[in-house]
């Protein structure tokens, strides 16, 4: 009887408010500080006077959570299936929680860098699917472009493929256990970050910040945790060609059990409809775990 | 309908049809999961302009590599037998159809 929340922000911790307070089990995973409330300044949301501080309302309504009864862990997602009736879901720690059901609340993700050579080599070396181009840099060199856990799980993965992978990462923000798989898989950590990709019709190299340049065939850019329509996915759910993930007013997705609220329904990307989202998938998910 | 080709069919496809799209995928690929349904819509709308087919680049890496082919989902297209600028990533119908269209 239990409903797992991905995602942090201010749909997820609505969310987990009105599923905890319909007395069902909730816990909710994501990193608060990736929301794109955080560090924002909040104007237009109903009953905020002023600018207010996106973190601190994201704070307080943690603890709101939390003393409804939820359960929050302060980390990234890594994979969700479906395992009988229920969804097993992976975290970047290593941990597997279950659920009767899911309420994907992880935002948009970035994905594009924005430096130069990156859109003229897209396809040309530039990639940002490590699984799925993997098998064609087999013996090459490779730069992964990332902080978190995706850049972290590529790295890894690129080890059984490249001959040589560089994890460039100015201030790397995945778990220490993924970390330490890359490095122990034979990724090279370098700290510092990507300033140019470089190649005539094909990746040459990259030049790094502290004006470095590395020969490499292929760069992988995989920013952020898993994207919420890479999760959606695992479970069978098709987003749309942008990742926005289809629900009907009720915020149930295509997959039974499986609710989605906040910008990954698609815009407004808003704290409004965020929070309001939020309040309706977390009451229909608690329903749903309670067979009403 | 999409014809299934591999490395012995592939340039005899491109021989018999004048304009030929083919879509270069692999199972593991996500995105190319989420095209395969619009390929599949394109070949239908399309039926009579353009022979579509789809090229798995796990079993079939001789294509791969003739074509430089290094991210999936890749659209290769064809006018009588001449290669014109790939399709990569994930794109709108529409624009598929219009590039193909437009060739």
């Amino acid at each position: 009887m239990s409903v797992v929340i991905i995602g942090a922000g201010p749909a997820g911790i609505q969310a987990a408010i009105h599923a905890a307070r319909a007395k069902v089990q909730v816990t909710m995973i994501g990193r608060t500080a990736d929301s794109a409330m955080y560090g924002a300044h909040i104007e237009n949301y109903f009953g905020v006077p002023g600018k207010a501080d996106g973190t601190e309302i994201l704070k307080v309504g943690l603890t709101q959570a939390l003393r409804s009864g939820a359960v929050h862990m302060d980390e990234n997602v890594t994979a969700m299936e479906r395992s009988g009736d229920e969804f097993a879901i992976s975290t970047e720690s290593g941990l597997t929680v279950n659920a009767k059901a899911v309420i994907l609340a992880s935002g948009v993700s970035r994905r594009k860098l924005n430096v130069p050579g990156e859109k003229e080599l897209f396809g040309k070396g530039v990639s940002y699917c490590a699984v799925c181009d993997c098998n064609f840099y087999k013996g090459r060199r490779v730069a992964i472009i990332g902080d978190e856990s995706e850049a972290a799980a590529a790295a890894e993965l690129m080890t059984g493929y490249a001959a040589a992978v560089f994890w460039i990462t100015a201030a790397p923000k995945a778990s220490g256990r993924m970390i330490s798989n890359a490095e122990s898989a034979g990724a090279k950590i370098i700290g510092e970050s990507l300033v140019e990709i470089k190649g005539d019709g094909k990746v040459s190299g990259i030049r790094l910040s502290g004006g470095s340049y590395l020969d490499v065939d292929g760069v992988f850019i995989e920013l952020g945790a898993r994207s919420s329509s890479d999760l959606a996915m695992d479970v069978g759910i098709i987003p749309d060609a942008d990742g926005t993930v289809r629900t009907d007013d009720g915020c149930r997705t295509s997959v039974d059990g499986v609710f989605a609220c906040g910008d990954m329904t698609g815009r407004p990307w808003q704290i409004a409809k965020a929070v309001g989202q939020g309040a309706v998938a977390g009451l229909n998910a608690a329903a749903y775990v309670r067979g009403e | 309908m999409v014809t299934e080709l591999d490395d012995r069919t592939f340039d005899a496809f491109i021989e018999d049809n004048a304009v030929v799209m083919i879509d270069c995928w692999a199972p593991w690929c996500r995105p190319c999961r989420l095209i395969a349904p619009v390929i599949e819509e394109i070949a239908a709308e399309l039926k009579g302009k353009v022979a579509v087919a789809k090229l798995n680049t796990d079993d079939n890496q001789g294509i791969a590599i003739r074509f430089g082919i290094n991210a999936i989902p890749t659209l290769l297209v064809f006018k009588n037998g001449v290669m014109h600028e790939p399709l990569v990533g994930l794109r709108p119908k529409e624009e598929i159809k219009d590039y193909v269209l437009g060739l």
